[in-house]
């Protein structure tokens, strides 16, 4: 799970209740553990403009396999994934032939390099590039491209066809460079960096706000930008919590999920902790979760079917009597997502996915076990895709009072 | 009976010929149903007729939470699991508020994915960009 993309449009529920009532902690007042933090920013190496120039090769041999045109992006993790830039209110146009092209409203100091129009309105700017471009055939839109975006360019070519431009997008994305896999591998060694301080922190009567900005305080001074749902109690029984307000007591489980970003690529950790002595049933179904996503890691290997791992972990889960399928209690939803520019991202661990795993690919690895009424353990590791098999960025939880080893 | 955000949008939508619109969480959701909810690459749609009660498709694991959300309790929630398809419970939405051909709106902020695995289902829609509130 990665709490971030709802986020960023005013979440309801847990997130509006976390961020809602914060104030910045007074630096001066935060615990040692988080204070004693420094900078892991040392040797992070950015993609380079070589490797974004053989994305957009590689997308123009997709464009061509798959009979389309052109792609049109707007600012979001594609744009940035071909061209290192979110230039707000910008169009981007990769053509199958001739030279990227952006729409770009007005000429400021951020405006890219290359052939940049301006004026006008982006339809009418972007149906002159197809033209200028001789752009043929279908025309794919990024998948987060805005419906009035379509809309206006379908009404201002109504013979041209619009498709969906996942099979270029994604073609190029899911597949990581070992550039990617290093910055990936970065996110997660901060992520984990910040919950080992911030889970040293935890007491009796903590509020669940606390806790969170204790993690954005670590996240700022590891040197980079994160955050953290945190659950309590009965309410880590939903994936994404609750809008009610926690505060922790003796017995609880404490659920932290999400991660940060390096240089755009995205951790998504979820460590379910308990606060004081376990009961027996919190015990089992902790190590049940550990065993589940065992499974899913073990399965996971090239030429594995995606859905096959997302069985591998489901099976655990109701061999010991829950489910089954997505029924709680239980596994209520995919073992795990692909992850790298977008905390979810193409391709999925899910039933109905046939996709074949190839090296290079990277997914979180995730089965929830949920009760609701009662509570729900969830263990995330992200891990890629070798040769030899999956490998996982960060070791796994131990045990069930021990998030990292 | 009063009017409210809600059903003046509705007399909106008959006015202009709109038989439905389909939202994503945004400005015009917030104003007619109250509900926000962050964007996700798990698709949860407010379906608005223009005659009729609001359907609501979400994901199935995200029901109690969006049901802390979503008024009145008794709301038409539909849920879709993880490797079924959402368009195809918001075109059978659609269908059981009577709309199977004309003109359907779409939130304009909506995302291409989410127009895409509608028109795929349902081809025989005009598709245009939901009114404005």
């Amino acid at each position: 799970m990665n709490r971030r993309a709802f986020l960023a449009t005013a979440a309801a529920g847990i997130a509006q209740a976390q961020r809602g009532g914060r104030t910045p902690i007074d630096p001066a007042k935060l615990p040692p553990a988080i204070k004693n933090l420094r900078p892991m920013t040392d040797g992070v190496k950015p993609i380079t403009a070589e490797e974004r120039q053989s994305r957009i090769e590689k997308a123009r041999r997709l464009m061509h396999e798959n009979h389309l045109g052109a792609i049109v992006v707007e600012p979001g993790s594609t744009m940035f994934y071909y061209t290192g830039r979110r230039t707000p209110n910008s169009t981007l146009v990769i053509p199958a032939a001739g030279e990227v092209a952006w729409f770009v409203p007005e000429n400021t100091a951020d405006t890219p390099a290359g052939d940049v129009r301006h004026g006008g309105d982006s339809t009418k700017a972007v149906t002159q590039i197809l033209a200028d471009r001789k752009a043929a055939g279908r025309i794919g839109i990024e998948e987060r491209v805005r419906f009035a975006t379509y809309d206006a360019l379908h009404r201002e070519s109504p013979a041209r066809e619009f498709v969906s431009a996942d099979p270029v997008t994604i073609g190029c994305r899911v597949i990581k460079s070992p550039a990617e896999i290093a910055l990936l591998q970065r996110a997660n060694d901060v992520t984990v960096a910040a919950y080992r301080a911030a889970f040293s922190t935890l007491h009796e009567g903590m509020d669940q706000r606390e806790l969170s900005a204790y993690i954005d305080a670590a996240y700022q001074a590891l040197g980079f930008r994160g955050g953290a749902m945190v659950i309590y109690g009965k309410y880590t029984a939903f994936p994404h919590g609750s809008v009610q307000p926690q505060t922790l007591h003796d017995g609880d489980f404490v659920l932290v999920d999400d991660g940060c970003s390096v240089e755009g690529y995205q951790s998504d950790i979820t460590r379910t902790v308990i606060f004081g002595k376990p009961t027996d049933r919190q015990r089992r179904v902790w190590d049940l979760e550990r065993k589940a996503q065992d499974a899913a890691l073990a399965a996971a290997k090239p030429g594995a079917t995606c859905e096959s791992v997302d069985a591998a972990a489901r099976k655990v889960i109701t061999d010991a009597g829950f489910g089954p399928g997505y029924k709680v209690p239980g596994l209520p939803h995919r073992t795990g997502h692909g992850i790298g520019l977008d905390g979810h991202e193409w391709t999925y661990l899910v039933k109905g996915n046939k996709t074949r795993m190839e090296p290079g690919m990277c997914f979180s690895n995730e089965p929830t076990i949920a009760i609701y009424g009662e509570f729900g353990v969830r263990l995330e590791d992200c891990m890629y895709i070798t040769p030899d098999g999956a490998r996982m960025f960060t070791a796994q939880s131990p045990a069930i009072d021990r998030p990292f080893a | 009976m009063q009017d409210t955000p809600l059903t003046e949008y509705q007399n909106q939508l008959r006015e202009a010929g709109v038989q439905a619109v389909v939202l994503e969480s945004g400005p015009i959701m917030l104003a007619l149903t109250g509900v926000r909810w962050g964007k996700s690459e798990r698709t949860f749609a407010a379906i608005i007729p223009a005659k009729g009660d609001p359907a609501w498709v979400l994901p199935g694991f995200e029901e109690m939470r969006a049901r802390e959300l979503i008024k009145p309790a008794n709301a038409d929630i539909r849920v879709w699991q993880e490797d079924e398809s959402p368009y195809a419970l918001i075109v059978k939405a659609l269908k059981d508020r009577g709309v199977t051909t004309g003109k359907v709106g779409i939130d304009e902020n909506a995302r291409f994915f989410v127009f895409d695995g509608i028109r795929k289902l349902a081809p025989g829609l005009t598709y245009i960009p939901a009114p404005a509130v």
